[in-house]
């Protein structure tokens, strides 16, 4: 196959992925981690793997990066399988959970092992560290040994040490996990807009959603080995495809109830078209439903917690059947003062953004 | 006294006794050193206590000692050979028990460890009457192989320890950053067991340098080790020499300490 030259690019008229998995699977003993497992990742498009702990994300990422050998199945970079290729000579580089920096090493000599280790000359290892933490901003701390330096800091170590090497593809395992909240919000602005600018090929695994949703192009929700959904960040969340992904994306409300011919009835009345047929969940999200005074709706329940979430006041509100159903409103926007224990009526806002999954 | 407001009667009793307990423990420890040191510099010919003047004359005496120069020369040798041994042998003894992916590193963990949990004399007779019976005997290298085989678990625990501390990541990501196996040991694997590989080395140097307990069996005739020396020579005389030998060996003690400190830090050693 033909390429472009690695690297930046703008353009992005190839259609054939950079990367390409086909039905790898791999099981440790009786248990299947990864079930026949396919995905494509586009030239310099970030596709985020999210699911909880144990649904084989890292095993995924860990085939790729070939430290454990799939049991079956294809990864092909720019068309060319390197399920054979040791560890060493695939062109992608993993920027790790715990950074795993040399601590024996200082920044400089950490950032240039990549060069070392195939023989550069001195004067290109030095001009290209240079250029890669000038990238990260990170000139001036050549001479620092990692223990030297705060979390934020080493994680961006972590990235010049790989971006050295220029890999077609970009591994990311977790790499906010060792941050606090407040740095790893403000640091996954600022990786997402370093690779975007680098144009870089990448797979981001995390079990956080937020992580997922500011970070990714695309992501692809797993759940036991498998895929259930990979969709932008705005499907994912808008139109989850199961109820599993509706359930671990974003807050979700479940409502079980029957089908009648071609369309369910929410409990305030209105109806979401379905194609399903027999017993069915509708999912709402919490903003996609409206408090109102108790005589307003059919749908009538008690207000027994609520909170304050900055800009939004989160309500639970226990409905008669006894289910729990969580409604976020603006702050500004209250319509009725809304205190614990008083009585309220539900009414969804857009019956057309409900999901219907079967039950 | 100041600390002792603000505490309890118990408190008091208590850190009283720790205190007493651990000073107690230190001049148990240190004082038979002291004393052998104070004796070594007396100027009476046999042992006593407190001392009639001072000299170095005993110091002289045993750089004038042909057999004991000779012994400390072997045991320096047999120190040396263990030490190269062991790390030849134990730093990849130690990688194959942590890093090994094949069946029996569990075992082979334990097999390293079962000659140290031998009394030292039952494995120099049996050392000795092995050796007999396929023709081997008693030599400076028996002795060497002997002690290696003795204090391998050490070295080899030693860094074990420090590598079941390393983060496995590191040697994923150097393979990751284009080192092969051999670079990835070269470049981050050794550096970091480096002060486990030292601590490892002055342990098992000091037990070749003064292992008594196989060296007895195994020792060859003609190259006695200091520990054998010196206990044919107190059997024999009670000048204060041995306790020059003692004063020299100490100083030796210190020494290491000293540059072990200086090169690697002792709290590394100590990790």
């Amino acid at each position: 196959m033909m390429h472009g030259p690695a690297g930046p690019s703008n353009t992005v008229e190839t259609t054939a992925p950079v990367l390409g998995i086909g039905a790898v699977g791999k099981r440790f003993g009786a248990t299947r981690v990864l079930q026949d497992f396919t995905l494509d990742v586009a030239e310099g498009e970030i596709v985020t793997l999210l699911g909880p702990s144990g649904c084989g994300k890292t095993t995924l990422l860990r085939c790729v990066a070939g430290f454990w050998e799939a049991d079956g199945g294809t990864i092909e970079i720019d068309g060319q399988d390197i399920v054979d290729v040791p560890v060493n000579r695939r062109p992608v580089g993993v920027v790790f959970q715990s950074y795993a920096l040399f601590p024996h090493l200082t920044v400089a000599r950490n950032v240039g092992y990549a060069l070392r280790m195939r023989n550069k000359p001195r004067a290109e290892v030095a001009q290209r560290v240079a250029s890669v933490l000038e990238t990260v901003s990170l000139t001036g701390f050549e001479n620092r040994y990692p223990s030297q330096l705060s979390g934020g800091q080493q994680q961006r170590v972590a990235i010049a040490r790989v971006l050295v090497m220029e890999p077609r593809v970009l591994l990311l395992d977790e790499p906010f996990n060792a941050l606090d909240a407040k740095l790893r919000g403000a640091m996954q602005v600022e990786l997402r807009q370093l690779i975007k600018r680098l144009g870089l090929t990448s797979i981001f695994v995390t079990h956080d959603q937020e992580e997922a949703l500011t970070m990714s192009d695309r992501i692809a929700v797993m759940s036991g080995g498998k895929i259930e959904q990979v969709a932008s960040p705005d499907e994912i969340f808008d139109r989850p495809a199961t109820a599993y992904v509706a359930d671990f994306i974003g807050v979700s409300n479940f409502l079980e109830t029957e089908v009648e011919t071609g369309h369910v009835r929410l409990p305030d009345g209105q109806t979401v078209m379905t194609d399903l047929t027999g017993g069915v969940k509708v999912m709402t999200r919490p903003h996609n439903l409206r408090l109102g005074p108790p005589e307003a709706g059919p749908w009538k329940g008690t207000v027994s917690f609520h909170r304050n979430v900055g800009p939004l006041i989160e309500y639970h509100v226990e409905a008669s059947d006894g289910n729990v159903i969580r409604v976020s409103a603006m702050r500004q926007e209250r319509d009725c003062p809304v205190k614990d224990r008083s009585q309220v009526s539900l009414s969804v806002i857009d019956p057309a953004s409900c999901s219907v999954y079967p039950g | 006294m100041k600390w002792f407001r603000g505490r309890s009667p118990v408190d008091v009793v208590g850190i009283g006794l720790v205190l007493a307990v651990a000073v107690f423990s230190l001049v148990l420890l240190v004082a038979p050193s002291i004393i052998v040191v104070i004796i070594s510099f007396d100027t009476r010919a046999y042992v006593t206590f407190p001392p009639a003047g001072f000299t170095l004359r005993w110091y002289k005496a045993v750089f004038e000692h042909g057999e004991l120069v000779e012994a400390m020369l072997n045991s320096l040798q047999v120190g040396l050979t263990v030490t190269v041994l062991c790390i030849v042998l134990g730093v990849p003894t130690a990688l194959a028990c942590v890093r090994g992916r094949f069946r029996g590193t569990t075992a082979l963990s334990v097999f390293v460890l079962v000659p140290h949990m031998v009394p030292g004399i039952v494995l120099g007779v049996a050392v000795l009457f092995a050796g007999a019976l396929v023709g081997v005997s008693p030599s400076i290298w028996l002795q060497s192989i002997s002690i290696t085989v003795f204090i391998l678990a050490v070295m080899v625990r030693t860094v074990q320890s420090r590598l079941m501390r390393l983060d496995p990541a590191l040697e994923e990501a150097a393979a990751n950053l284009r080192a092969t196996p051999f670079q990835s040991l070269r470049t981050v694997t050794f550096p970091l067991l480096m002060p486990a590989i030292l601590a490892g080395a002055v342990f098992t140097f000091v037990e070749g340098f003064d292992n008594l307990s196989v060296a007895i069996f195994t020792h060859g005739f003609r190259d006695r080790p200091l520990p054998v020396e010196l206990l044919a020579l107190v059997q024999y005389t009670s000048s204060p020499i041995v306790a020059a030998v003692s004063g020299v060996q100490i100083v030796l003690a210190i020494a290491a300490l000293v540059i072990v400190s200086m090169s690697i830090g002792l709290d590394k050693v100590n990790e």
